[in-house]
């Protein structure tokens, strides 16, 4: 049986779905103990409950940055089943749907595939796609694997579960001025890096937040480090991803 | 399985020193001062500058490479490619504008002939004659 952990429904139209998913669930004979996170109760403390009760598959049911935050509670103690709801983009692409019907229907078909995740230290996951978006350009030194250090200026860089990092800058050259009158207008400057290690330590200048859909999951500066096939989820297909 | 990535692109603003070593693709177009090896293609771009030995199966260079470049399969120099530096390769392409200073290397995979020992020596004062040096005609 499963166990469902829902995101706090944000409209009632929301609410709505969750009480059509529990019709969906039954009629699927999947319906397992279904949970509802809010204030009092966080999803972290919900998903620990489920892991106390013995539970080997967690559902999360809600966005990408809920379902990360149940991925990182749970890894490593069970499986992943996943519900896309509201801005869930990552989560749908990862499981092979955005309709929770269809993702309900992989539930029932429980076919696993091996995700890689990255930790950031001391405790935060990166499950889904981490970003780190300045709100001017910013520096960011790096170490990749110990044998490779670095600088870059970026305004936005993005942390994946395979510890890949992507750089992107986009910035103005200021105009060269002929006889200090006129000016040969400036041009914009575009820079993609792209780097992937097993471990990697970043540090910006500012420190910046790490956020996942949003929400932060850690802040610079960070060691992160790839955990290779370390969470199990329900998608369309089995494999190792 | 996990694959080993998908190849690594150093951004225009990018400053590295050390080894960078990928299995897949690397494209530079920063700078970098260490070691670039790739077991798949190297692209050093127009705005890369590389102090240090760059190694791959395909290598191109649009930028500035200041190193010893080895390419297992195709080196290939473009117009605004400099190199200041040894060159190994089986096949080398240099394109009318690149500059490359330095010495070149090209396998071919066969052995070098040395030249065969004669079977006496000449004693001094024996000089060749023109007859000796035409070979017989048959």
């Amino acid at each position: 049986m499963y166990y469902y952990i829902m995101e706090p429904p944000s409209t009632r139209a929301v609410r709505q779905t969750y009480q059509k998913l529990r019709d969906l669930l039954t009629n699927l004979g999947i319906a397992g103990e279904m949970m509802a996170a809010s204030p009092a109760r966080t999803p972290e403390e919900l998903a620990m409950m489920g892991l106390e009760r013995g539970y080997s598959t967690i559902v999360a049911v809600g966005g990408d940055a809920f379902v990360n935050y149940i991925a990182q509670t749970i890894i490593g103690q069970a499986v992943l089943g996943i519900i896309p709801i509201g801005e869930a983009q990552q989560s749908a692409e990862l499981i092979g749907t955005n309709n929770m019907k269809t993702a309900a229907e992989f539930l029932k078909f429980r076919r696993l595939s091996t995700f890689n995740t990255t930790t950031a230290d001391p405790d935060s996951l990166i499950f889904l796609d981490a970003v780190v978006e300045p709100p001017k350009l910013a520096k960011v030194s790096f170490v990749i694997d110990g044998k490779l250090r670095g600088y870059a200026y970026f305004n936005k860089m993005t942390v994946t579960r395979n510890l890949e990092i992507k750089i992107e800058s986009q910035h103005l050259v200021e105009p060269k001025k002929i006889l200090g009158l006129f000016s040969t207008g400036g041009t914009v400057v575009k820079s993609l890096s792209q780097f992937h290690g097993r471990n990697v330590r970043l540090t910006t200048e500012p420190d910046l937040a790490l956020l996942v859909d949003g929400r932060p999951v850690a802040k610079t500066p960070l060691q992160l480090r790839l955990n290779p096939n370390s969470l199990k989820v329900i998608t369309k297909r089995g494999s190792i991803l | 399985m996990e694959t080993n990535g998908p190849g690594t692109t150093v951004g225009v603003n990018v400053a590295l020193s050390g080894t960078l070593k990928d299995q897949n693709d690397i494209s530079v177009f920063g700078m970098v001062e260490g070691e670039v090896i790739s077991e798949k293609s190297v692209t050093i771009g127009q705005t890369a500058q590389v102090k240090g030995p760059v190694k791959g199966e395909l290598v191109t260079i649009a930028g500035v490479v200041r190193g010893a470049i080895s390419a297992s399969e195709k080196l290939e120099l473009l117009e605004t490619g400099k190199v200041f530096g040894s060159i190994s390769t089986k096949n080398l392409v240099i394109h009318s504008g690149g500059i490359f200073v330095g010495k070149c290397e090209m396998p071919t995979g066969e052995e070098t002939v040395e030249e065969p020992e004669p079977d006496s020596e000449i004693e001094s004062g024996d000089t060749p004659t023109e007859e000796t040096l035409i070979p017989d005609e048959e």
